[in-house]
């Protein structure tokens, strides 16, 4: 086991490097012990590969540095031990090993990856949430990448539907990565796991999250785009995913969202259409046993009660934000009598304030 | 061969008189000024010399002693050459003394004899008119500013020779007015504004109460255009205020030329780049800065999170004490600054969250962007609006909006409420009501209570943001004319109640 931790802890040499180098040895422990000369001639191999593998060798305190990392509650695994992940073996450039905290995927389950941007709308938020809620109350795990936005509520979703979840981090696994994310950071690994290809204590760096992405749609056996623009990291994942020969559904947006344009394009190239929960649980082939309670849609006003007024004001508003102007604009009330009206609103939980006087539904 | 007169010198926007005294007498010939004066009065030697010369009188050949009283104040500013000039001459026996003594006199001197214009006539002449002075000697071009001292005997003269003729009681003519054609500027009216009624119920409410206000919106909502009018809607300046206005101005020299007293609220927009001193005033002679030309009027920071947090920072202590002091060396100067502060800001660096379809920054952009703000700058506004582009239907309809008129009336019965309820206190306006007096002033019925209450548990309220909505809520009752504060007005009041930089992270 030191052995391999040593190999997969050699700064510069990545998957694919290791792949190489296995062609020629068995395993870690072989690579270990070669003389500095038969390092040297490991032809497939960049000169300077090379050397790093015979420099960091004469500094890595071998035995230090692993019962070191044993007492860090990290678990560790790689494609030299049967525990290695089934489904990551056999991808295009599959990771020589991976760090984890808490469980892996069970690959009983099924599981399926929600990813998209993270700068997302409160539509995005909304459905990512849903989706993974419904998702996790069936028993399917939820794996995403922890990055703000879609994939963070996709998480959320997840834990309030009190199913798995896992986060592959494009970081080491002992870097909360961003930061405001802490809570899921702790919670995760109770209800999951956090997933890194990377060492502990590597930086996040922009180069390695798309590499990251592999492995989420790796671990799934369906990838869901909820908000994607053009060019993104979510498209990357759906590249992956269509390589690894992966289901791909993407919730549709309005053809003039910005944020929308990636998952339409999708759509048009043949990815699945999500036009509700249910109907995704259906094309998944999950037998639906507990009915959704709330579909993600624009509730019917009639169930709700309101009064006249209410009723003309949740009228006008949907999930794109709207301010106080805005409505004043559309219903023709003035604000000493609007202010009091949404007020009651968001008391009763139908709409909320989620920036300054700009409000959507509930 | 002795002889003195009057002039003064401006501190702040307070004048200090100031004599000048000449005296003539056998010795070595020498030309000397003694009285702490500053370098360009110490210049007015040779000015006063060669003008005197190029009029025809030339210095005789004796000890001249210029002395200025009191000692201990340090002399600034041009406008001693005349009054040097004067003594000398009377000094010479060239005009007479005893007319002299009873002169205000001030003006700059070119070497030809002609008199050129000073700043600050206004305070200076106010200050000699309530010592009991009742004819001065001014600088023709600052005739017009002169004359609105109205106890004042004015001559408005050219050149020396003039002077000289004007005070030996040959001829006073003076050039008849030309009568300007009174174009009335044209004032911007809220009436102009189309739609936007909650920033308009914003604006009324800030003015009504004196609150401090703050705009959030996306570039082109009308932000600007908003706060440019809200000048015409306070109530219209008294005489004593118009008066200590154009003192101000009359300081800074940006009075010229007008032919009454500053009647209009300044509205001062300072641009982001300004310096601390160029808000607050300063310099070693310190001039009013932004903050004291925007007395009596609006002090609007447009772009609030582009200020530089040293400038606004400046700001706390003369919104406290609605002057700002400047002390230096040569003596303490106190600026009047009492404005209204209207900030406006984009919700983010380009400017369109919440809604994200269009907003491109990222959460760190958005997060430096926030943190740019001043919280003690935020914390003394009370009321914050968001406001939002409006659609083109919207822009070009034609409708009858409120003109300005229309709600200053109803800020003026607002103010009068207030002036009455508040008869007994040091303030005036409801957003000066102490936190001490809050519970007296801005009482709620239990059930008000228990919803405010609901309301600091579930807006992670602070003590001083919960102060804020109930001084707003005493002014939207104030306007609603009612004496109890209603559910109605607190609603409202939560609905301006200020930003916190959490609402830009959504919560996880």
């Amino acid at each position: 086991m030191k052995y391999q931790y040593w190999l997969s802890n050699i700064e510069g040499i990545g998957s694919k490097t290791i792949q190489k180098i296995l062609r020629y040895v068995e395993c870690a422990k072989e690579l270990y012990f070669l003389t500095e000369e038969q390092i040297t001639s490991l032809s497939e191999l960049k000169e300077k590969e090379r050397l790093k593998i015979i420099e960091h060798r004469k500094r890595w305190k071998l035995d230090a540095e692993w019962e070191a990392f044993q007492k860090k509650n990290i678990g560790f695994v790689s494609q030299e031990m049967g525990e290695f992940p089934e489904k990551l073996r056999y991808i295009e450039n599959p990771p020589y090993s991976i760090y984890y905290k808490g469980q892996l995927p069970d690959e009983k389950f099924k599981s399926v990856a929600i990813v998209g941007a993270r700068q997302c709308s409160e539509y995005g938020r909304l459905m990512s949430e849903k989706i993974a809620e419904a998702l996790a109350v069936h028993q399917v795990e939820v794996i995403s990448g922890m990055a703000r936005g879609v994939d963070s509520y996709a998480h959320i979703g997840a834990l309030k539907g009190k199913g798995k979840t896992f986060a592959v981090l494009g970081c080491g696994i002992d870097i909360c990565y961003p930061t405001e994310n802490k809570k899921l950071y702790k919670e995760i690994p109770e209800n999951g796991g956090l997933i890194s290809e990377y060492p502990p204590k590597t930086a996040p760096r922009p180069q390695l999250f798309p590499l990251r992405n592999r492995i989420i749609s790796a671990f799934s056996d369906t990838v869901i785009l909820v908000e994607a623009k053009e060019r993104s990291g979510s498209l990357i994942t759906a590249d992956f995913a269509l390589e690894q020969g992966k289901d791909i559904f993407a919730c549709p947006g309005r053809a003039t969202d910005g944020l929308s344009t990636g998952c339409n394009a999708l759509i048009r190239q043949g990815a699945g259409i999500i036009t509700s929960v249910k109907a995704l649980l259906e094309d998944m082939g999950i037998s639906e046993k507990i009915m959704c309670k709330e579909e993600p849609s624009l509730q019917n006003i009639q169930n709700l009660l309101l009064e006249k007024d209410e009723s003309l004001v949740y009228s006008c508003l949907d999930f794109r934000p709207k301010s106080l102007e805005e409505i004043s604009l559309r219903t023709g009330m003035k604000t000493q009598y609007l202010s009091g009206l949404i007020q009651n609103m968001i008391e009763k939980g139908i709409l909320k304030e989620i920036f300054r006087n700009y409000y959507i539904r509930v | 061969m002795y002889s003195i007169v009057r002039t003064a010198i401006v501190q702040g926007i307070k004048s200090i008189p100031v004599f000048v005294e000449a005296d003539m007498s056998d010795g070595l010939p020498v030309f000397e000024m003694v009285g702490f004066l500053s370098a360009e009065v110490k210049e007015a030697k040779e000015r006063v010399r060669t003008a005197l010369r190029n009029t025809g009188y030339r210095l005789p050949a004796k000890r001249i002693t210029i002395n200025f009283m009191p000692a201990n104040v340090k002399k600034n500013g041009s406008g001693f050459d005349l009054p040097i000039a004067l003594s000398i001459l009377g000094a010479m026996d060239i005009i007479e003394k005893e007319k002299l003594k009873e002169l205000f006199v001030i003006g700059e001197v070119g070497l030809n004899g002609e008199i050129r214009p000073v700043h600050g006539i206004l305070p200076m002449l106010a200050e000699a008119e309530e010592a009991g002075i009742h004819t001065c000697i001014v600088p023709y071009e600052n005739a017009t500013e002169a004359e609105l001292v109205k106890q004042m005997r004015i001559y408005a003269v050219h050149s020396i020779k003039e002077t000289i003729d004007v005070i030996n009681g040959k001829r006073y003519q003076r050039k008849p007015k030309e009568q300007k054609p009174l174009t009335e500027e044209k004032q911007p009216d809220f009436s102009e504004i189309n739609g936007q009624h909650v920033l308009k119920r914003a604006c009324e409410t800030a003015v009504s109460g004196m609150h401090n206000l703050l705009m959030l919106g996306p570039p082109g909502a009308g932000k600007t255009m908003a706060a440019m009018r809200i000048p015409t809607i306070l109530p219209p300046l008294d005489e004593k205020e118009q008066m200590e206005l154009s003192k101000i101005y009359s300081v800074s020299g940006l009075f010229s030329n007008r032919e009454q007293l500053i009647d209009k609220r300044p509205f001062r927009s300072p641009h982001h780049t300004v310096t601390p001193q160029g808000l607050a005033g300063g310099g070693s002679i310190p001039r009013p800065g932004e903050i004291s030309l925007a007395h009596k009027g609006v002090l609007f920071l447009d772009e609030l999170p582009e200020f530089k947090k040293d400038t606004l920072e400046i700001l706390r202590q003369p919104m406290e004490e609605k002057a700002v002091r400047l002390v230096r060396m040569n003596g303490d100067y106190e600026y009047p600054a009492d404005f209204m502060l209207v900030a406006a800001m984009n919700p983010c660096k380009c400017g369109y969250f919440p809604d994200m379809q269009k907003c491109r920054c990222s959460s760190g952009t958005l997060e430096r962007y926030i943190n740019r703000i001043s919280q003690p700058l935020l914390d003394r506004i009370d009321i914050c609006v968001a406001t939002s582009q409006i659609p083109f239907e919207e822009l070009t309809e034609k409708r009858e909006e409120e003109t300005s008129e229309k709600i200053r009336e109803r800020v003026m019965a607002v103010h009068e409420r207030m002036r009455y309820r508040f008869r007994n206190e040091s303030f005036c306006y409801n957003s000066q009501i102490p936190g001490s007096k809050i519970g007296e002033y801005c009482s709620l019925h239990l059930k008000q209570e228990a919803y405010m209450e609901k309301m600091y548990e579930k807006l992670n309220l602070t003590a001083r943001s919960y102060h804020k909505i109930l001084k707003v809520a005493r002014t939207l009752a104030d306007m609603d004319g009612s004496e109890d504060i209603l559910q109605r007005h607190l609603t409202e009041a939560v609905c301006y109640r200020n930003i916190d930089k959490k609402l830009w992270g959504r919560e996880v």
